[in-house]
């Protein structure tokens, strides 16, 4: 029987019928990868954005997806960590001044912060105005001493030049050299990022400069410099992550929907705010609501300044000395009305410096190498390539599955369609009313559940309920069975998928650092058969395969 | 319809808060506590950082010193001057060099008398972040600077309270700001 002949035509077909299942698949695969990165009118860039607001709101707080350092691990030298300073009109009413924050002010606080020996500190504010000499030499005074002790200082700047009507004034020490600002201070940029579709401020800049600029050369971001200039190769560092990159190019800020520990000393709102998966489910809001409790642990200045604002900083200032010791200090203004305040994916509103805040978090919470989308990518169509390839493989076990179900239930049903005899059953039942009655009735049912949502989970739980009693009443035994049997190979088809769908996020996340924007599609492309709309471009492909085979056998006997 | 409008616009301004004035001072004064000392620092042994300056004129960073410094004895230090419950003076004058005046310190930075009887009225700190969003304009400090103009003085903490006599200190509001300087004071700002 058979022989070596045999064998190998049965390789071949093997061979053949498992390339025509790659093709097919990469064909499906390309397809859904169109659809998933169809941008009609702006459409697919929100779903994405709200997508990867999701994952940060259900598993924000996991360490495998953002690794903050704890509180528990906070103080200790080997964990740099960041914490804001918050100025605010009390704070100001304590020296006596008013906003806008003078320029003596902030030489009076740099000097309360020296006490607190923090790796760095950020001004988050611009002193492009004019001050008085006496003021402006204060303030140089306090940050060449900060500098000399090894804090660095960093002040934000619009311009390069931002700082020379500082090193204007002719500021001197007390050995009589001349104190330039540049000297003292980093210039950093402040400039912020928003998305164009709801203007949540999700990606952080590299750096700022003109669009005609090379890269590399603009004014570098306050968080990019904060941490690169932390690292043992400052210059390497910030090339590092500001090559090759276009100019309105930014990584993608991780969230937290947890506010930090430390900020449940003075918050009135719960820092622990937690969105489920299951709230979504459920129908209630998947993300949460405005938390007052924000994610980067938080000093008020009024604090600092005065005991009397906050006692429980401890009686020998432990608590504030474990806090601020060895940390990134940034100092922002939280006005009213100011209008500095960012848009955030989890929290809300905010003070601008949480936007600063929170990317220099990311830094280092992922090592200096953040997320970035797959359009500031160079070169983009290979991150692309990546999507087709996880697809490919998606669109594979869906072939597979659809092949077996279809030798399972040789109708070709999908197991969770209605049987015939089930359907058989239900057509009579309603053909007892009138068309316009139950036509009416299905209607007010669907307008119903359109208009109070609480009421779709209910309707839609009961009708599944009600159809699987249906099944089980009248469909025949070995119709149950083989639907038991297609939904087992479903589950398994789900779980192969799952698995896939885990090992793409974790290759795209961990080492190609692309962020969660695109694990939903994979999902919904899994899980709900996203593709089986798309199945007709299967068959048409299919046909076309058989023309060509037929012409090529055609041509080979003639 | 004008008319509506207006009374529209008088009712919003009247119940606006107004803008610049500054927070009144904690409720619990460390200015009030009579005959207070400085018993010792509480900074870890790190240097206080010392305040040159009085309210009238401003403050200004001076030096940042060790306890041993203003107190070389260790000996509980007389406060002679207090500033909105969160600066006290100190007799001492030389710590940070000639011509600084009488200096000031933090009083988050040392222990003083007067805490012991302060921690009974002691409550757990709350604050919060100012998020709401106000369609509206605030008085709003412009970026232009007039011509020919000298750099305005920033405004100062207009009550003196250097002396023996521990004072609260009045909030700005209730005084009115240096006559010299009628036009605003140019100064930084946040980030926007």
């Amino acid at each position: 029987m058979g022989g070596p002949g045999a064998a190998d035509r049965s390789l071949g077909r093997t061979r053949s019928r498992l390339l025509r299942g790659a093709l097919h698949s990469l064909l499906l695969a390309a397809v859904a990868l169109f659809f998933l990165n169809f941008n009609l009118v702006g459409t697919a860039s929100p779903s994405k954005r709200f997508s990867q607001d999701l994952v940060y709101a259900w598993f924000g707080d996991e360490a495998w997806l953002y690794p903050r350092p704890s509180e528990r691990a906070r103080g200790a030298p080997a964990q740099p960590h960041v914490v804001v300073v918050m100025l605010d009109e009390s704070a100001l009413a304590l020296r006596g001044a008013r906003w806008p924050v003078p320029v003596q002010f902030h030489a009076q606080f740099l000097a309360e912060l020296e006490v607190l020996r923090p790796r760095a500190i950020l001004l988050d504010f611009l002193l492009i105005d004019p001050a008085p000499r006496v003021d402006t030499c204060d303030l140089l005074g306090v940050a060449a001493r900060l500098r000399s002790e090894g804090i660095a200082v960093y002040l934000a700047v619009t311009r390069p030049d931002d700082l020379a009507p500082m090193d204007a004034v002719g500021c001197r020490d007390s050995s009589g050299a001349p104190i330039r600002a540049t000297q003292v201070f980093t210039p950093v940029a402040v400039q912020r990022q928003a998305d164009d579709s709801d203007f949540v401020g999700r990606r952080y800049p590299f750096e700022q400069r003109a669009d005609d600029a090379p890269a590399g050369t603009g004014i570098t971001s306050a968080a990019v410099r904060m941490y690169c200039d932390a690292t043992s190769g400052p210059a390497a560092c910030v090339g590092r992550l500001t090559r090759a990159l276009p100019a309105e190019a930014g990584f993608e800020l991780a969230w937290s929907p947890e506010g930090d520990p430390f900020n449940q000393h003075w918050s009135h709102a719960s820092c622990e705010e937690i969105a489920s998966p299951v709230r979504a489910i459920l129908n209630q809001p998947a993300l949460p609501r405005e938390s007052k409790c924000p994610p980067v642990a938080t000093l008020f200045a009024t604090a600092l300044l005065s005991p009397e604002e906050d006692p429980t900083l401890g009686a020998a200032n432990e608590r504030l000395f474990s806090l601020a010791d060895g940390a990134f200090l940034m100092v922002g203004g939280d006005f009213r009305g100011s209008g500095d305040l960012v848009t955030t994916p989890l929290h809300t509103l905010l003070p601008g410096v949480y936007y600063h805040a929170v990317a220099l978090q990311n830094l280092l919470a992922f090592d200096g190498r953040p997320k970035v989308r797959k359009e500031f990518r160079t070169p983009r169509i290979a991150f692309y390539c990546y999507d087709l390839l996880v697809l490919w493989l998606l669109a594979a076990i869906f072939l597979w599955r659809q092949h077996w179900l279809h030798g399972v239930r040789p109708l070709d049903l999908s197991p969770f369609e209605l049987s015939p005899a089930a359907r058989g059953w239900i057509a009579p039942f309603f053909a007892r009313w009138p068309t316009p009655a139950w036509i009416l009735a299905a209607t007010l049912l669907l307008l119903l559940m359109a208009t109070y949502r609480s009421l779709q989970l209910i309707a839609v739980a009961t009708i599944v309920v009600i159809l699987v009693a249906i099944e089980l009443r009248v469909a025949g035994k070995g119709e149950i069975q083989e639907r038991v049997r297609g939904l087992l190979l479903y589950l398994g088809a789900m779980s192969l998928s799952l698995a896939v769908i885990v090992l793409a996020v974790w290759v795209g996340y961990r080492w190609l650092r692309l962020p969660p924007g695109d694990w939903l599609g994979y999902f919904s492309f899994a899980a709900f058969g996203f593709f089986v709309a798309h199945t007709a471009i299967l068959e048409f492909g299919r046909r076309i395969d058989e023309l060509y085979v037929a012409r090529t056998a055609g041509g080979q006997t003639s | 319809m004008k008319r509506w409008l207006l009374a529209l616009l008088s009712v919003a301004t009247a119940a606006g808060v107004p803008a610049d004035e500054p927070a009144p001072p904690p409720q619990h004064d460390a200015c009030q506590v009579p005959d207070n000392r400085i018993l010792g620092p509480r900074t870890l042994n790190r240097p206080l950082p010392l305040l040159a300056g009085d309210p009238t004129g401003g403050f200004h960073p001076a030096c940042a010193v060790p306890w041993a410094t203003l107190s070389p004895n260790n000996q509980p230090l007389a406060v002679v001057g207090c500033y909105r419950g969160n600066l006290l003076q100190v007799a001492n004058d030389s710590a940070c060099g000639r011509g600084t005046g009488p200096l000031w310190v933090s009083l988050r930075w040392v222990v003083t008398s007067g805490e012991a009887r302060q921690s009974q009225t002691r409550t757990t700190a709350c604050q919060q972040l100012e998020t709401g969003t106000y369609a509206a304009t605030r008085d709003f400090q412009p970026d232009c600077v007039p011509q020919n103009a000298a750099p305005a003085a920033p405004v100062r903490a207009n009550t003196p309270t250097t002396g023996a006599t521990p004072t609260t200190g009045a909030t700005p509001a209730s005084a009115p700001t240096s006559s010299t300087a009628p036009t605003p004071a140019p100064a930084p700002r946040p980030d926007h």
